[in-house]
């Protein structure tokens, strides 16, 4: 593809970079989290969450308010703009945004994978489910029996299909199989997001290259956390590596021989970026935990994504950030509604 | 009249309102607009605000409105929008308001839901029938043709629906059957397949008329199919499947007497719950246009409530808690009005209307055409003409002078297609008319050379006049903010700049229409040329206007040359000076408190203040930043901006001028091509019948008139001196700064209810 992005990207996408951008604008400030955590009950979050930009989503809202209402209410506005963007957009930003809705899909099938094998019904489950990941097949991913047939029968036909090519088993899908598949299918996906970011080139692969690298090295972060003390062989814990990030081939090999959390430690201090991020953890004590500093260093590379313009890292960054603030927004009200003050200050601010 | 030219003095006002009226005080002040309320209560965030419990009852009437609105347009009901806007309701109602919505409610969702409960029953039911129809050719087509599902083996497909021979083989024949959206069909369809590996047979065929979807209430498209299968393990994945596609399923009955029963059982439930259906939507729609009559009002009634409560969330409550204390800014020349709206009153309203404006460009087109001797491009001749024709033949002359003189016989009157009268010969020019333009240049060839030169001209001084008195008026805006430095550094270098170039330029035009005479006009030099020379400095010399003309020219223009580089730097230069030499000027004014004061700065002060603060709650902490930090650069971006536009702009401003002498120049041409086209024509006709002829041409000749020469002319006149204003005149002084006032006024709530406004 052609290397100047400023000569042709506004013909196709000017229009939703500018809607995202002002959407962005709508996020909430550090002033908004001052005032909602001084919130003394889900009726004042409510009334001060009138005030910006998310108006009055809770108005149709019958008493009592609880914290599932807001996140669906929230959820729910955050998938009307993104359908709205996904509506209007044109090739290739439209893959794009069909990638990006890949994640929540390949959540969802592993959501009701499990709930079928906990036995709970289908619309329980659904109900949870991801409304940017949903898809018709959806519903009928309890059929499946093996992964193979999973492929086979339901999901050839969604996008999810061409992650497949390395989890074809006929195991029978326990726990511990479906978290294989899940992170297998995350592995592919990851991949094949960072090529197409890759070969489109231009500004787009400058943003969101790195974006998806520190995406793959955080997964590989945490499977190996997650991995400790399981019957998870080291071997299998290497193939389920993503292998487009910073650490391949050389840290995910020392990775996988990690035993600890001390040994993983040491294995991110030869990387510079993750150096500090592993400093920042506290200990058992108090201090913030991997996930959170993971989260916050997210943040702060979608932030600046905006820096830059004409590349569609702008639409993956806003989704991220919005997911963020609903998640911090959730945080905040649960401890409100469960009047647990202490830890309420632990949000991510945005901006 | 005086806010016409700056922005209007405002007051701060405080307000004293007791507890108990306050609410009705506000209502008379949000009718009136009047005033801005300013927040006292910043640091408090909404939700801890002291009326908070009003607002949140005020959006609970909003939702349970919303409700009723919605409910109302869903049944059809025409929303009856009244024109008047009641008045906020007394408290008293408020609370018997706040009753009735919540029983309607209460009432309403529990009818709406019966309603609902009946209608999915109902629609259930039909497709059921459908189904049952539609299904009952398959078997028989079935039975007949034996076709199309070639993949089978002979021996089942013999007896395809043969349940009991099936039953023979072990084999369970199990049937689903049903209805699914169009849309769905195909991947319904494939998904079966590779599933069930082929061990289904799927019939489907297209229900004729669109249903309605019993979940979403959408018309649509369905399809009937009917799925057999073998074995229990493929009919639990079937049914997973049609559960996946949002099948509805029925039962299907196995022999045609169950179906013939089901049928009939179907109908005659039918039928009730069509009655009973009938008869809820009756009351329904009893119950919804009852509300109807009210709803408009209630919404425009609990918006108005809802704003006033907002408003009194702004105020501060006084120590002893008996009175709520409002800080409000109210132009200074309302602030009687307001004493009055608190105390119920009235005010008259001004109209200005554009008659008079109309009467005096009447009078002024009246004025020009005299001075241009043009009425219907015909001239008056009211005095007689200063030129004699007469006095051009050799004739009237002595022999002596007939020598010195070119002078005209009848040969040379004879044979020469153009002849000009010269005004040196004794006799021939007797004295300027005394009023506007000669009328015997309307006979001359040269006329639109003479006007064109004369117009353009007259077009050049009035404009720099006007630019002048433009750049002038910015002294007094100076004068007004106390800014005396803007005056030497920025006024007056504007001002030798425009002179020394423009205004040099006419006081050539004027010097040489005063100097030179008839006898001397041929060798009178031309103006454009000692124009360009100023600047070129030409190795020739040429005779010039006057003696020392050189001097004079090149004296302008150093000084115009000096003007620009104090344009650009002086002022930003000077404010450098002022903020190094005299940093504790800027301490002593941070140091500001909120004290009222009377004086006009304070106030002005007091408002900027009021702007950032409000800022400060967006992107808080810049404030400290953007407000004390002295920034040079961008001062001297501003000046830089402001002077290169301002030496364009004489140059480019000056040719826009020119607007004056193109507009009256193609007004006099149509006016021409108008008689000549027309009334000439119409007059040559000089039979009898002419008069028939005369007069439909002067009824077409006035309509063209009218709507050519005086609305359409007249509107461009207008807005070219509009423009003219806007753009030439007021880029020299006009800033149009200052701070908007937003009133609490109820007419700026949105008065119309539209669903988005509400849901």
């Amino acid at each position: 593809m052609l290397e100047c992005a400023e000569l042709y990207f506004n013909v196709d996408h000017g229009y939703l970079e500018g809607l995202v951008r002002g959407c962005k604008a709508g996020l909430l400030t550090k002033q908004d989290y001052i005032n909602l955590v001084q919130c003394e009950t889900l009726e004042d979050l409510k009334i001060h969450l009138q005030t910006t930009d998310y108006g009055n989503f809770l108005a149709n809202q019958t008493n009592p308010l609880t914290v599932s209402k807001i996140d669906t209410e929230m959820r729910k506005k955050l998938c009307r703009e993104f359908e709205y963007f996904r509506n209007h957009s044109l090739e290739p930003l439209s893959t794009f945004f069909t990638y990006m809705t890949c994640n929540y899909m390949i959540d969802n099938v592993i959501l009701l994978m499990n709930g079928a094998l906990q036995k709970k019904s289908v619309k329980e489950i659904m109900s949870k489910c991801h409304p940017l990941g949903r898809f018709t097949e959806m519903e009928a991913v309890n059929i499946a029996e093996t992964p193979s047939d999973l492929f086979n029968a339901i999901l050839v036909e969604t996008p999810l299909a061409p992650f497949f090519h390395d989890c074809m088993s006929e195991n029978t899908l326990d726990e511990l199989n479906i978290e294989l598949l899940r992170n297998k299918l995350y592995k592919s996906y990851l991949e094949a997001f960072y090529k197409f970011c890759k070969n489109h080139g231009d500004v787009t692969a400058e943003i969101m290259c790195p974006i998806l690298e520190f995406e793959a090295d955080r997964r590989a972060f945490i499977i190996t956390l997650n991995s400790f003390g399981t019957e998870l062989s080291k071997d299998d814990r290497e193939t389920l590596y993503p292998r487009c990030g910073k650490l391949y081939p050389e840290g995910l090999r020392l990775l996988a021989q990690a035993e600890d959390f001390e040994q993983m430690k040491r294995v991110a201090e030869h990387y510079g970026e993750y150096k500090p991020l592993f400093e920042a953890v506290g200990d058992r004590n108090g201090g913030k935990t991997l996930e959170d500093v993971f989260y916050e260093h997210e943040v702060q590379m979608n932030v600046l994504a905006f820096n830059r313009q004409f590349h569609y890292g702008v639409f993956y960054a806003y989704t991220k950030l919005k997911e963020q603030e609903m998640r911090n927004i959730v945080w905040i009200a649960e401890c409100i509604s469960q009047r647990h003050r202490t830890k309420i200050n632990s949000y991510i601010p945005i901006l | 009249m005086g806010s016409l030219f700056r922005s209007e003095p405002m007051c701060l006002a405080q307000l004293f309102l007791q507890s108990g009226t306050a609410y009705e005080c506000l209502s008379a002040l949000g009718e009136k607009g009047l005033v801005q309320f300013r927040d006292l209560n910043q640091n408090v965030s909404s939700f801890q605000r002291k009326f908070v419990g009003e607002v949140k009852r005020c959006e609970e009437l909003e939702r349970i409105l919303a409700y009723l609105v919605q409910e109302i347009n869903r049944a059809d009901i025409p929303l009856p929008e009244g024109e008047t806007s009641p008045p906020a309701p007394p408290l008293k109602q408020v609370l018997e308001m706040q009753e009735q919505l919540q029983k309607l409610e209460v009432e309403l969702r529990e009818v709406t839901k019966n309603k609902e409960k009946l209608r999915k029953n109902l629609l259930e039911l039909i497709e059921y029938t459908h189904m049952l129809r539609v299904t009952k050719t398959f078997v028989k087509r079935n039975v007949e043709f034996e076709p199309t599902y070639e993949e089978f083996p002979p021996l089942e497909r013999e007896s395809l629906l043969d349940y009991n021979s099936m039953q023979r083989l072990g084999a369970k024949l199990g049937f689903v059957s049903g209805l699914i959206q169009q849309g769905k069909v195909e991947a319904f369809e494939k998904m079966l397949w590779r599933v069930c590996k082929g061990y289904t047979i799927v019939t489907y065929a297209e229900l004729d008329e669109p249903l309605e979807d019993p979940e979403t209430g959408e018309v649509i498209k369905w399809y009937v199919f009917l799925i057999s299968f073998w074995g229990e393990q493929i009919g639990h994945k079937v049914k997973k499947i049609c559960d996946c596609y949002h099948c509805h399923v029925y039962p299907y009955p196995n022999t045609a007497e169950e179906r013939r029963e089901i049928q009939e059982g179907l109908n005659t439930r039918i039928q009730d719950l069509y009655t009973v259906l009938h008869k809820t939507e009756d009351y329904l729609r009893q119950v919804l246009c009852k509300a109807a009559e009210s709803v408009y009002s209630r919404v425009i009634q609990v918006k108005k409530m809802k704003a006033i409560y907002h408003m009194l969330n702004m105020c501060s409550f006084d120590v002893t808690n008996k009175c709520l204390i409002a800080e409000v800014w109210c132009p200074e020349a309302d602030l009687h009005n307001l004493r009055r709206a608190l105390e119920d009153g009235s005010i008259m309203r001004m109209f200005f209307n554009g008659r008079y404006i109309l009467l005096l460009m009447g009078l002024f087109s009246v004025y020009t055409g005299l001075i241009y001797n043009d009425c219907f491009s015909k001239s008056v001749n009211l005095f007689g003409s200063g030129w004699n024709v007469s006095a051009m033949y050799s004739s009237s002359h002595s022999l002596g002078e007939q020598k010195e003189m070119v002078l005209w016989n009848d040969s040379v009157v004879r044979h020469n297609k153009v002849l000009q009268l010269d005004p040196s010969i004794p006799g021939v020019f007797q004295g300027p008319y005394p009023l506007g333009i000669d009328p015997i240049w309307n006979l001359a060839t040269n006329r639109l050379t003479f006007l064109n030169s004369f117009k353009m001209k007259m077009s050049v001084i009035l404009g720099i006049i006007h630019m002048t008195f433009g750049v002038v008026l910015g002294i007094f805006n100076h004068l007004h903010f106390r800014k005396k430095f803007n005056i030497y550094l920025v006024s007056i270098p504007e001002l030798l700049f425009m002179l020394c170039i423009f205004g040099y330029l006419i006081f050539m035009i004027i010097y040489k229409w005063l100097v030179f005479s008839a006898e001397t006009s041929r060798v009178a030099p031309s103006i454009l040329i000692e124009f360009i020379n100023m600047f070129l400095f030409p190795a020739s010399e040429t005779k010039g206007l006057y003696t020392g003309q050189e001097h004079v020219q090149r004296l302008l223009l150093v000084i115009t040359a000096l003007s620009v580089p104090v344009l650009f730097l002086g002022k930003p230069l000077f404010l450098w000076w002022l903020h190094n030499g005299r940093s504790c000027f800027g301490v002593s004014r941070s140091g500001y408190t909120l004290i009222r004061k009377d004086s006009e700065e304070e106030v002005s002060l007091l408002g900027s203040q009021d702007i950032e603060e409000g800022n400060r709650q967006m992107d808080d902490g810049c404030r400290e930043m953007t407000c004390e930090e002295f920034n040079f650069g961008e001062i001297l971006m501003t000046q830089a901006i402001h002077s290169i536009e301002y030496c364009l702009g004489c140059i480019s401003n000056t040719a826009s001028y020119l607007r004056l002498w193109a507009l009256s120049l193609a007004h006099a041409q149509l006016s021409d091509v108008l008689w000549a086209m027309l009334m000439r024509v119409g007059l040559r006709v000089d039979t009898t019948y002419g008069v028939l002829l005369l007069l439909p041409v002067i009824a077409l000749f006035a309509v063209l008139t009218i709507f050519i020469l005086l609305i359409m002319e007249g509107l461009s006149a207008f807005l070219h001196a509009i423009r003219l204003h806007w753009v030439e005149f007021q880029n020299k002084f006009y800033v149009g700064a200052g701070t908007k006032f937003v009133p609490f006024s109820f007419s700026l709530l949105a008065s119309k209810f539209s669903n988005d406004d509400l849901a």
